[in-house]
Parts: structure tokens; C-alpha cells; sequence
């Protein structure tokens, strides 16, 4: 199975576990993830709010050469990486006069590569290639029974609440690859790798997202909010996909302390940490001392780590 | 040669202001075969009508071409006038001047051509127009009711008070529909069932209705005043000519399941009634739950059965009635809650939707009336209802509105109310609907006397939260999240059409509109009538609605259906399709292309026939005959030919 991956920006800073278990895991799984060259930014989710054509550039460029590259399909594990590349080549797909403005901008465009004698330029981007997120990827391409077959370490007994947050399904006509409202595709993946899967109530709210910045004391509630519902509802830990989300439960909890006194720390860990613990990956991969709250004292109670 | 004369009309300034009148009744007037040709300003009024009657008789006419407005306004006004005067309506015919040639040009030469030419064509038309009669189809004074709520039950009483004979088909053992479930109806808060029993009872003891209980209606063949209809009597396994109806075999009976009648809420038996006052109170056995049909022991209902009425070897019986008309009263369903996944897809016990909290509020339901949530059966204290969900919703769900929701949650809320008094009920609201009689004044007597709170705005999220059932929402008033820890919530799920609808309008061919409701012919000026002649609508089956509009259709439908029966036959437009027998190959090409079925293969001929009653003369047939075998009368391509011929001439 070969498939182009795209990173994503944050992968190579705030998370790069994510990106080393997913790659890690790729490689023990047998599935090809080709990392795109010269990738760039995809823009993020703001540009995509306004309808114009120059906010379609990064994402379009991406997947063309996703094309170029010989590949299909491309897949992330970043929510918001997922959802921009996804809305983009969904709005070139339906929309004619955008996809001959866009693609007129690409002709003449390569802003990676030195500048160099104008080669033939690639053919029009129409939105052939599929965007999927990494959860799809095992759901469809690889199969839950394959993956729990391919468990070493099963993770039985870890209580894991899976957080999808509310960018992976959200707009459900444009992104969503599983009901948006009452979603299983990660409780599926989480019960193939032999965990027990705890549901909660606040699966898929908002974590934050960029109040982080601006209004961190909203974020630092909501936040709370849903940790502390994953405890109630009986969650050890919990499972996400993606970076920003993963900034808001992790490295929020120092703030959550300090605003809501005698709250406990609740370690977070993305779903490709777990997938690499559960294949029986090298420690060293999981990269678990970049956590905040730290993973490892239960791990090693539950005798999933040395 | 025919004798044919022309009479062309002013209308006004409408056609005189841009045609040449005169000119062209003139040029007319010289056409081969036109005796007479002459203007005037109003042809349709009494003394231009008298014009063409005394001309006809005057000169023998035997083909009359009045040169005027659309045929839709006055073909069967210059008809009648030429039958009054001797002569076959059919031998009089429109041309259109005004619509397709006056109004839409202003060069009066150009147009006053353009004028002949459709003249011209018309009165080749004429010539070899022939004489017919309408096709007299007969009419089976006998009509179906298909769906026993209140629509279906008004619509029966009506027809069979008028004096005609109505098979009424409902597929539950009793009729009454949803109506028979609700507690008190709004705006004046009478009690459902006090005024529907005496109903359903009169339908039962009407001797002009057949009621069929526990049966549905597999297929509908034929058409207008003609209908054959196949309708299955689901196996009760208990002979109802033999039962008394005593009741003591449900009493009997050990094994108990939730009650579909009491939204689960309730228990009934594997033998059951649905509830105490249906009608007809005989009892079915639940095949799927009966431990005798499960385990092959029990027969407990047999043993205590003074009249022996069980029969366990009992089959679905197919039967056969013919009809005239046919009413369509299938009525609704609520939309899923399960389908509901932002309100937790029915996985919260204390979470129910309207139809379940009638049954909570009825005096007769499985609480006796008094309101207690399902999880543990405390009375709630703090009662959250949510409005729209499901409607207006076009993202996820329905894009319509429920219509009915507004009016019968301020109703439970109110209810509620008086049931607990200590409680707070809360309505979260879109926009509050409350448009019919007295409902206003309803609404905000439940805001003043009854102190509902009602919030305007959506709820988000509903989770559980220990024994509370949390509810976000926003009152888009104030601007400010709101945060509800009830005790019970209550959804106003949209009305979606009842299961089983859209197999059913497969299975008769009636049209669907969104959301799977059924067709009107016309949503202002047809709205009993299905597309389809013969089929008449009443009630939710065609668009969410309260109980008295659904009345009030069902009433309207039954009218038409007795304006249908008030004649021995039907006259029906002899302008359709014939068949030359012996050109007619048997090629079968006529027959998928008829949108209305009027074709088909006689086997014993070999030839496709045309079924005249059925032919509605839309030409379909006749453009796919590759052998000419298949004509429309007067409209034959000899006549199309010489139209084309003489419009083409300088």
C-alpha cells in the first residue's frame, strides 16, 4: 500500500512525535508513506474563510504535486492540515471559475526550486487526487482486523478517550469521514489496538483552537471541561490527532492548575503514540519525554513500558 | 368539401391593435373550402356566439374555425356554442392569435402574416377534423380509504354519509392513527380520544364502510372509476367473527413486550388490543413475541378462550374489491431520535420525543397521567423542550417545518405545568408558529398564566450528567449561553411521512414531493388531488398538518371522490390515441413510452392497444410508432401535413 503523507508544519515543532510515531508505525505496518518534497505550509484554516482565489494557492500547489509525484492519494494526521487540503480540493472540484484561477496562478509558479529555464508547466489541478486523514487510511485502505492482527503489544486494560475534537468532521458536508455527531472511526481504531475505549460527552467539542492566544483563559476552560468529563467518564488518558488540540490539553494543563485549583493532570497522547506502543516500537520513537503531563508512570502500571 | 367558416375576433385592442382584421378575414374568406369568413370585436361574448351559431345553421357549416385567444379560455365555449347550433364540437376548432401571435408582436404587417398562416393551418385541421363522441368510461360507485387516523376516518364517513360504499384499510389492529395517542389537543385542551372514539366508532357501525384492520394494501391496477385493489389481512391467529372481544386472553397471556402504542414507555402483551377503546377491540397475536410461535408451548390465550376463537394455523389472506376512488390518508411519522446524533442519538432514557410525552400526559397512558420520567420514574422538576429538532435543518436533517411542533409543545409545556405545579418547563424555540385559530392566545397564555419560559434559539448539546440530564443552548435574546441541568427533555422531532409511504406511492404511482410527502396536483387550486386521476390526498400523508386542517382535507377529499361518483360514467376527451390494426406490428415500441399505462399488448390480436380511458392523447405513442400504425384523432399526420404545407405556402 503507497500513499504520498503530508506532514504538516507543526509536526516538525510542537509535535514531532506525531509525525516520528506515524512514520515509525508506517513503516513496521508495510504501508509506503511517501513524504511529498518541498512541502510547504497548507495555509491553514483561516485563509479559507474568505472565498478568493490566492488562499487556494498553498493547498492546490500541495496536492498537484502530490499528482506530479505519481501519487492518488495523500494522507495527514494534522485536524487542521486534514481539513484545509480537503475544503480546498473540494472548492477547486465544484467550482469552475476558481479552478481555472487558481490553476492560471500555478503555471508560472514554483516558489521552492531556484528559478530556472521555464519547463513545461504541469497540467491543470481538478482536484483528482483523494485527501485523506490517517484514521481513514486504516479504516478503509487497511482494516481494523488487519491492525489488530498486526499488534504486538495490545494495549489491554489502558482506558483511552478518544478526543476527535472539532475540526476532523466538521463541515460534515466537506470533510467528514464518519457521522460528525456520533463518530466511531476512533473508537474503532483505539479498540483494534486493544484498548478500552471510554466515551464521553465532549468528543467533539472545541478545544480552543487559536483563543489559545488570544483569550487563553477561554481555552484554558474549555480545556478543562473536557479533561475532566474524559476523567469522570473513567479515561486514563486521552487520544487525539491533532497538534493544536494536542497544545491545548497538554501544555494547558500548567494553566488549568493555576485557574481551577485541585485539578489533576490527565497525560494526552496522540493516536499514533499509542499505534507505535501497541506494534512494539522502539521507546525511543514515542518521544514520550515531550509530554508535559508526563505518560510514562502509567504506562509502566499498566506494564506497557519497561 | 367541407363547409367551413371563420370567425375572426378583435378581442378589443388585444388582436385588432397589431392584426389586420379585416384584411385577414378577407384572405380567409378565399381560402379553398371556407364558405364564410367575417369579424368581430367580442366573439365571445352572447351576440358574437350568436354570430357563429346562426351562421353554422344559416349556411350549413360543417367545420367552424374561430380565429381568437388560447384554446384554455374559450375551445369550450365556441363548442358548445357550435353543438347548440347542430354541429359536432369537434368540428370547431381555435386558432390562436393572441397569445402566440398579437401579444408578442408589435409589426402589425408581420404579425397579420404569421396570423394567416395559423388560420390557414387551423382550418386544414378542420377539414379533416372528424366527428366524435367522448369516451363514456364507467364509474364503480365504491371508494378506498387507505390509512385509518382522523384524515382517513373523515374522509370514509363523509363519503359513505353521502350514500356510497367505502373499504377503509388500516394496517394496525385498530384504527385511530396518531390521534388516538395525544392527551388533550390544543388550542382549547378537549380530550383526544373523548372526541375520536365516537368516531372510530361510527365508522364500524356505518353500513356502508367495510373496515379492514390489520391489513394493507399491496396493489392498485386499473384507473379512474376503475380500480382493482389486492389488500392483505395480516394473520391475526384469532377468528374476530368468533371473538367476543372479552379480553381474557390478554389477560391471560404471560409474556409481556414494550407497547408500541405507548411509545415503549408501557408494556402490552404478545396477544394484544394496542388499547383498551380500539376499534375493532379484537385482539392479535404477535407472532414475533409469542412464546407459542417461540418456544411451541404456552396456548395459554387458547385454554382460557370460551368461544375458541384462537387459530394458530391462521395465514395472511389476500382480497381482491374494486373501487372508483381512492383516498391516500397514510398519515405520519415522527423523525428517529436515534437519527438525532448531537442529541445523543436516543441513548439518554430521560431524553423522548412529543408523541411519548402524550403518552406520559394521558390519563389513560402507562403513568396513568402523572408525569414521571422513564430512567426512574421520579417526577422531573425542571422539563427542557426542544423545538425543531430535526426540522429546519437542511444541513443535517429536514429542511422543512413540522408545522404542528410550535403549537403542541407550548401545549406540553402548559400540561405540564398543570400536572406538576412546582415544576419549570422550558421551550427552546426557533421562531414560535402560531398561526390558526386561538393559538396565539394559547401561546401566551402559557407564557402568562402558566409561566413557561420560552428561550429563542437552538440547542447545542445534551449529555448526561449523573442523574441530570445537562442541556446547552443559546437565547439568542440576550445574546448569552445558556446551561439547563434537567431532569428530563423532551424533543419535537419533525413529522416525517409514515413508514412504508414511498413503497406505496411506488407500488400506485402517485407523485412525491420533497421530504417523501405526497404530490398535489396543484399546491393552491388542487390540493386534495394526486396527479394521478382517481387518487385523492388527506391528512400528513401529503404535508405535516394539525388535526383540523387534516380534517378539513379529508372533508375536501371526500367531495371530490362524490363528485366523482355523482355520474354513472365519466366523459372523457375522445382526442387520443387509435390504432390502425392492421399496420400495428406488435413491436411493443408504444408501450414503455406511454407515461400514463394506456398501452398495452393484446396477445390475442398481437397488436398494442390503446386502453381509451386511461389515454390522456399526449402524442408519446404516436411519435414512437415506426409504422404510423398508432393516429391521434384529429391530429393525424395526414392532417400535421397539410398544417405544415399550407403554413409554409406564401
Amino acid at each position: 500500500m503507497k500513499l504520498a503523507y503530508y506532514p504538516g508544519c507543526t509536526v516538525r515543532d510542537k509535535a514531532v512525535h506525531l509525525d516520528e510515531t506515524t512514520k515509525a508505525s508506517a513503516r513496521e505496518l508495510g504501508i509506503d508513506l511517501q513524504e511529498l518534497e518541498n512541502w510547504t505550509c497548507c495555509g491553514a484554516t483561516y485563509p479559507l474563510t474568505e472565498e478568493k482565489i490566492a488562499n487556494l494557492v498553498p493547498q492546490i500547489r500541495i496536492l498537484r504535486n502530490v499528482r506530479e509525484g505519481g501519487n492518488s492519494q495523500v494522507t495527514t494526521t494534522c485536524a487542521f492540515c486534514y481539513s484545509t487540503l480537503k475544503r480546498a480540493n473540494r472548492a477547486i472540484a465544484v467550482d469552475d471559475l476558481r479552478r481555472q484561477r487558481v490553476n492560471a496562478f500555478l503555471r508560472d509558479d514554483d516558489p521552492v526550486r531556484p528559478y530556472k529555464e521555464q519547463t513545461q508547466a504541469p497540467a491543470d489541478y481538478e482536484g483528482e487526487v483523494a485527501v485523506l486523514h490517517l484514521l481513514e487510511v486504516f479504516r478503509d485502505g487497511f482494516g481494523w482486523d488487519r491492525l489488530a492482527k498486526a499488534t504486538k503489544k495490545p494495549l489491554n486494560g489502558l482506558k483511552v478517550a478518544p478526543y476527535y475534537g472539532c475540526k476532523l468532521l466538521r463541515p460534515p458536508k466537506e470533510v467528514a469521514f464518519d457521522d460528525p455527531e456520533n463518530p466511531t472511526i476512533f473508537e474503532q481504531f483505539l479498540a483494534a489496538l486493544g484498548c478500552e475505549v471510554i466515551d464521553f460527552p465532549f468528543k467533539s467539542e472545541c478545544c480552543g483552537s487559536y483563543l489559545a492566544l488570544s483569550a487563553p483563559e477561554s481555552a484554558s476552560r474549555l480545556s478543562h471541561l473536557i479533561l475532566t468529563s474524559a476523567v469522570k467518564s473513567g479515561a486514563e488518558v486521552l487520544a487525539l490527532s491533532c497538534p493544536l488540540c494536542y497544545y491545548n490539553m497538554d501544555l494547558r494543563q500548567r494553566d488549568i492548575s493555576k485557574s481551577y485549583p485541585g485539578f489533576q493532570h490527565v497525560p494526552v497522547m496522540f493516536f499514533t503514540q499509542l499505534l507505535a506502543l501497541a506494534l512494539g516500537l522502539d521507546e525511543k520513537v514515542l518521544g514520550l519525554d515531550l509530554h508535559y503531563v508526563d505518560v510514562r508512570p502509567l504506562l509502566r502500571q499498566k506494564n506497557l513500558l519497561q | 368539401m367541407k363547409r367551413i367558416g371563420v370567425f375572426v375576433c378583435h378581442c378589443g385592442h388585444n388582436i385588432a391593435g397589431v392584426v389586420d382584421v379585416k384584411r385577414l378575414a378577407a384572405e380567409l374568406a378565399k381560402h379553398p373550402g371556407v364558405a364564410f369568413a367575417t369579424d368581430y370585436i367580442y366573439m365571445c361574448s352572447e351576440p358574437g356566439q350568436a354570430l357563429v351559431r346562426e351562421k353554422i345553421k344559416e349556411l350549413n357549416l360543417d367545420g367552424v374555425v374561430v380565429a381568437a385567444c388560447s384554446p384554455t379560455l374559450h375551445e369550450l365555449t365556441f363548442r358548445t356554442a357550435g353543438r347548440m347550433a347542430g354541429l359536432n364540437p369537434y368540428q370547431v376548432e381555435i386558432a390562436n392569435i393572441r397569445e402566440q401571435c398579437s401579444w408578442v408582436h408589435t409589426d402589425g404587417a408581420q404579425a397579420t402574416a404569421k396570423a394567416l398562416k395559423i388560420a390557414r393551418s387551423t382550418i386544414e385541421k378542420v377539414r379533416y377534423n372528424q366527428s366524435l363522441e367522448p369516451v363514456m368510461v364507467p364509474i364503480t360507485q365504491r371508494a378506498l380509504v387507505i390509512g385509518g387516523g382522523i384524515a382517513g376516518i373523515q374522509a370514509a364517513l363523509d363519503i359513505a354519509d353521502a350514500g356510497y360504499e367505502v373499504v377503509l384499510v388500516e394496517r394496525e389492529p385498530s384504527i385511530g392513527g396518531h390521534m388516538i395517542q395525544l392527551s388533550e389537543t390544543f388550542p382549547t385542551l378537549d380530550c383526544s380520544q373523548c372526541i375520536l372514539t365516537p368516531k372510530m366508532v361510527a365508522v364500524a357501525q356505518h353500513p356502508n364502510i367495510r373496515l379492514l384492520t390489520y391489513s394493507e394494501v399491496e396493489d392498485i391496477s386499473g384507473y379512474i372509476g376503475n380500480f382493482k385493489v389486492k389488500i392483505r389481512r395480516k394473520a391475526a391467529y384469532v377468528d374476530w367473527d368468533v371473538c367476543t372481544g372479552c379480553g381474557v386472553c390478554v389477560e391471560k397471556c404471560p409474556k409481556k413486550v414494550p407497547s408500541e402504542f405507548e411509545r415503549f414507555l408501557g408494556m402490552r402483551k404478545a396477544i394484544y388490543t394496542p388499547f383498551p377503546q380500539a376499534v375493532p377491540n379484537k385482539p392479535v397475536i404477535d407472532r414475533v413475541n409469542c412464546t407459542y410461535f417461540l418456544k411451541g408451548t404456552c396456548k395459554a390465550c387458547e385454554k382460557f378462550c370460551e368461544v375458541k376463537a384462537i387459530r394458530w394455523e391462521q395465514e395472511d389472506q389476500y382480497l381482491e374489491e374494486s373501487v372508483g376512488a381512492v383516498v391516500v390518508a397514510t398519515g405520519y411519522d415522527t423523525y428517529p431520535i436515534a437519527n438525532l446524533g448531537e442529541y445523543v442519538g436516543g441513548k439518554i432514557m430521560d431524553v423522548i420525543d412529543g408523541l411519548a410525552f402524550e403518552r406520559l400526559l394521558s390519563a389513560s397512558g402507562p403513568t396513568a397521567g402523572q408525569i414521571r420520567r422513564p430512567s426512574d420514574g421520579t417526577v422531573p422538576k425542571e422539563v427542557v423542550f426542544v423545538q425543531c429538532a430535526g426540522s429546519r435543518d437542511p444541513e443535517l436533517h429536514k429542511a422543512y417545518c413540522s408545522k404542528i411542533c410550535c403549537m403542541y409543545t407550548t401545549k406540553h409545556a402548559m400540561l405540564y405545568k398543570h400536572a406538576v405545579p412546582d415544576g419549570q418547563p422550558y421551550v427552546f424555540y426557533i421562531d414560535m408558529r402560531t398561526n390558526g385559530k386561538g393559538y396565539e392566545e394559547f401561546y401566551q397564555r402559557a407564557i402568562d398564566e402558566d409561566g413557561v419560559i420560552f428561550l429563542r434559539g437552538k440547542v447545542a448539546k445534551i449529555f448526561q450528567d449523573g442523574d441530570k440530564v445537562m442541556v446547552w443552548g443559546a437565547d439568542t435574546l440576550t445574546g448569552r449561553k445558556v446551561e439547563i441541568a434537567a431532569d428530563m427533555v423532551v424533543l419535537a422531532t419533525a413529522i416525517v411521512p409514515s413508514a412504508g409511504t414511498e413503497e406505496l406511492v411506488k407500488r400506485i404511482k402517485i407523485g412525491c414531493s420533497d421530504g417523501g410527502f405526497l404530490l398535489e396536483a396543484h399546491p393552491k387550486l388542487r390540493p386534495v388531488e394526486s396527479m394521478t386521476a382517481g387518487f385523492f390526498l388527506a391528512g400528513c400523508a401529503q404535508a405535516p398538518k394539525d388535526i383540523p386542517e387534516a380534517v378539513a382535507q379529508a372533508s375536501g377529499a371526500a367531495s371530490k371522490v362524490i363528485g366523482v361518483f355523482s355520474q354513472e360514467a365519466m366523459a372523457h376527451e375522445p382526442t387520443i390515441a387509435f390504432v390502425d390494426e392492421d399496420l400495428c406490428s406488435g413491436c411493443h415500441m408504444c408501450i414503455p413510452v406511454c407515461p400514463y399505462e394506456a398501452r398495452e399488448f393484446d396477445k390475442e390480436k398481437g397488436i398494442a392497444i390503446v386502453k381509451e380511458a386511461l389515454c390522456e392523447g399526449c402524442g408519446a405513442c404516436v411519435a414512437a410508432c415506426p409504422s404510423g400504425a398508432t393516429q391521434q384523432r384529429n391530429l393525424t399526420d395526414a392532417q400535421i401535413e397539410e398544417m405544415i404545407t399550407v403554413s409554409l405556402m406564401e
